[in-house]
């Protein structure tokens, strides 16, 4: 059963992350409503991607509480509401030997919806054309393009987007944007995290950095 | 292509005439009818060890002027010398089941030697296909082809070389072990499997040909993406 | 989606990249069966002792070349497509699942095409009625291989040398299988029961089976 929160997308309480033995993240105490786009920047290396991973619940963390879309992290509980986070990662996520086309509707048939919405999902973001395409013969536009078409069929709740501009053209940006403003109208929450605070001011609602592994308030 | 299927049409020819001497010359008094089967294997082998020595060339070639055109031979040509290798390999066991009553004798270096070499060019096809850039698959291809062709000698000497159960070449220079008969039908046979490996090389190469104008008649993958339907985001 | 619709799809999809990229029947069978052609000229035996050895040297380099076809797809497994499953709500368990069925198939033709190549190179003298409790010995062996292989992958994810390591705890744990398909050609030559062998085979695949499953969510969280 997944849970359908109202109001409250995420909340942290002096949450911490370690890896490899090594404290990453300390002291997060943050919320983030409904409809509302948080940006995060900081510098490479600063911990936004781990930041990012412990909203997604692919990361747990060692102290403190924290709570997405109603699940505690670090519990089973993460399991029932991973089908309503959707992630823009560094990389794209593609299965390298299958096409465009085979990886949205792979993606699509795990994830227990209907195929039938992919070809619908490709022309949307521009793709039909090169749905044929293998992953090694696509660029990394496309690529970040089939993400945002999974994305489209997935419908997330919380949105999460790691540096998921840099490398993209005007037309691959706006389809973000898109995304954003999509998720947005529909109750849902987005997180961005960028090295370029300018980008984050033009499309956040609120802007904090990470600085020493904490989160600060940006001036 | 025409040039193809003209060679196609000689080979077809010779193979036909081979084929016939095959089932008419004599046989030998021990072996019987089996021994119809060397003029299977010995033009078989032949024309493998033909094929890698080419693949050799071509991989030189390759590395000296950087042409496509010798990448597409030397892949052509290990790719029918693999088919040959092959061939010549089933048909010495057929023999060697039905002469000496095993189909693999492992006092037999040439079997072994044989086989090795067949798995080393096989090795040189796994290795084509798994290098996707053009230019790196056809420098790491020429210097294994270039290298991997020492075998042959070692493979073709190795009856000379230990005692074996193989028989040792039947045509040398100060004469043939065996009725005139059956030397024509073998020779007619070597023509014959030579013709048929430069028909089938040369068919394979003007596909490669095909493949590489089809790839580059490709749209460009920029040219491949639209323009996204933004307004239409929700309708998904 | 159920969790058995979940397995075959990845099953599926790991069978359609296998058929593009051919690793198991280019390259490992290959491989294998040079092992089957330098195994005897290393040793220098003579004919018939060769004969003799066949059987064995069969299950040995089956299952330590097997080994490679389970692990492959360890090797394919990256962290990005991990998290994109695990964000797709796909059970860990089915993927587990899914995984060691399209890695039995692969491991079966391989057995088999192995098998073929034991008879031509070696001639081993096989007891009549062979075929099969031999099928049934190199099914289960698949089986308990590839799920070991995909248990091991598991436990080395996001390991450094994560291949050789995965390698050297399969190793070990593999020997069961070997014992089970080796004595069952055994016990035929000899004329005793294999039931006893064919049980361990069965025991040890459950067990590989069970463990898979239940500890599936464990190692997928361990290796974050």
């Amino acid at each position: 059963m997944r849970l359908h929160p109202v109001g409250t997308h995420i909340e942290l309480e002096d949450a911490g992350v370690s890896l490899g033995g090594q404290t990453i993240l300390r002291g997060l105490t943050l919320t983030v409503a409904a409809a509302e786009v948080l940006g995060i920047a900081g510098p490479n290396g600063s911990g936004k991607t781990t930041f990012l991973r412990l909203l997604a619940t692919l990361t747990a963390p060692y102290r403190g509480t924290g709570r997405v879309l109603g699940a505690t992290l670090g519990t089973s509980e993460v399991y029932r509401i991973r089908q309503d986070i959707g992630l823009i990662g560094h990389i794209p996520t593609v299965v390298g030997e299958l096409t465009l086309r085979e990886n949205l509707q792979h993606a699509t048939r795990l994830f227990g919806g209907d195929t039938a919405r992919v070809e619908r999902a490709l022309q949307v973001v521009g793709l039909t054309e090169a749905a044929e395409r293998k992953v090694e013969q696509s660029s990394y536009g496309m690529l970040r393009r089939t993400e945002a078409a999974r994305l489209l069929i997935t419908r997330p709740k919380l949105l999460l987007l790691d540096e998921a501009f840099s490398g993209l053209d005007i037309d691959a940006q706006e389809l973000i944007d898109a995304l954003i403003t999509r998720t947005t109208e529909n109750g849902g929450a987005v997180v961005m995290v960028s090295h370029d605070a300018g980008h984050l001011a033009d499309r956040a609602s609120r802007v904090l950095a990470i600085s020493a592994g904490r989160l600060e308030r940006v001036a | 292509m025409k040039r193809v299927r003209i060679l196609m049409a000689i080979a077809a020819a010779a193979m036909v005439a081979g084929l016939y001497l095959t089932l008419t010359s004599p046989t030998d008094r021990l072996q019987g009818e089996f021994t119809r089967i060397v003029n299977i294997h010995a033009p078989s082998m032949w024309v493998a060890f033909l094929a890698f020595g080419v693949t050799a060339l071509a991989s030189i070639l390759w590395l000296v002027r950087k042409t496509d055109r010798w990448d597409r031979v030397a892949e052509a040509s290990v790719e029918t010398g693999v088919l040959f290798t092959a061939t010549g390999l089933f048909t010495g066991m057929v023999w060697g089941q039905a002469v000496w009553g095993r189909a693999w004798d492992w006092a037999d270096p040439r079997m072994a030697s044989t086989a090795v070499m067949f798995f080393v060019y096989i090795g040189y096809l796994a290795l084509r296909r798994a290098t996707p850039d053009p230019v790196m698959r056809a420098r790491r291809s020429a210097i294994l082809g270039a290298i991997a062709v020492v075998q042959v000698p070692l493979v073709y000497f190795s009856v000379n070389l230990f005692r074996s159960l193989h028989q040792t070449q039947s045509i040398r220079p100060d004469g043939a072990t065996m009725p005139d008969a059956m030397v024509i039908a073998l020779l007619v046979n070597f023509v014959a499997f030579t013709l048929l490996y430069v028909a089938l090389t040369a068919a394979r190469v003007e596909v490669a040909k095909a493949e590489e104008s089809r790839s580059a008649e490709t749209v460009l993958a920029g040219d491949a993406v639209a323009a996204p339907l933004l307004s239409e985001v929700e309708d998904v | 989606m159920t969790f058995w619709d979940q397995a075959v799809e990845i099953a599926r999809v790991d069978l359609r990249v296998e058929r593009r990229v051919g690793d198991v029947l280019r390259i490992i069978l290959p491989f294998a069966v040079i092992a089957l052609l330098v195994f005897p000229l290393a040793l220098g035996v003579d004919l018939s002792a060769i004969t003799q050895l066949g059987p064995a040297v069969f299950w040995a380099i089956g299952v330590l070349f097997g080994m490679q076809v389970a692990l492959r797809q360890a090797a394919d497994d990256r962290p990005e497509r991990r998290d994109l499953y695990s964000l797709l709500g796909v059970d860990p368990a089915a993927r587990f699942v899914g995984r060691s069925m399209s890695g039995s198939v692969l491991m079966l033709a391989f057995m088999v095409v192995l098998l073929a190549a034991t008879f031509v190179l070696y001639s081993p003298r096989l007891p009549s009625g062979w075929p099969g409790p031999v099928i049934l010995a190199l099914l289960l062996t698949a089986v308990g291989l590839t799920e070991l292989g995909t248990l091991a992958g598991e436990v080395t994810a996001g390991l450094r040398s994560r291949t050789a390591l995965a390698s050297l705890i399969v190793a070990p744990l593999a020997i069961p299988l070997v014992i089970g398909g080796s004595q069952t050609l055994e016990s035929l030559t000899r004329d005793t029961s294999i039931l006893p062998w064919l049980l361990l085979l069965i025991a040890t695949d459950l067990a590989l089976a069970v463990a898979g499953v239940a500890l599936a969510r464990p190692l997928e969280e361990a290796s974050r």
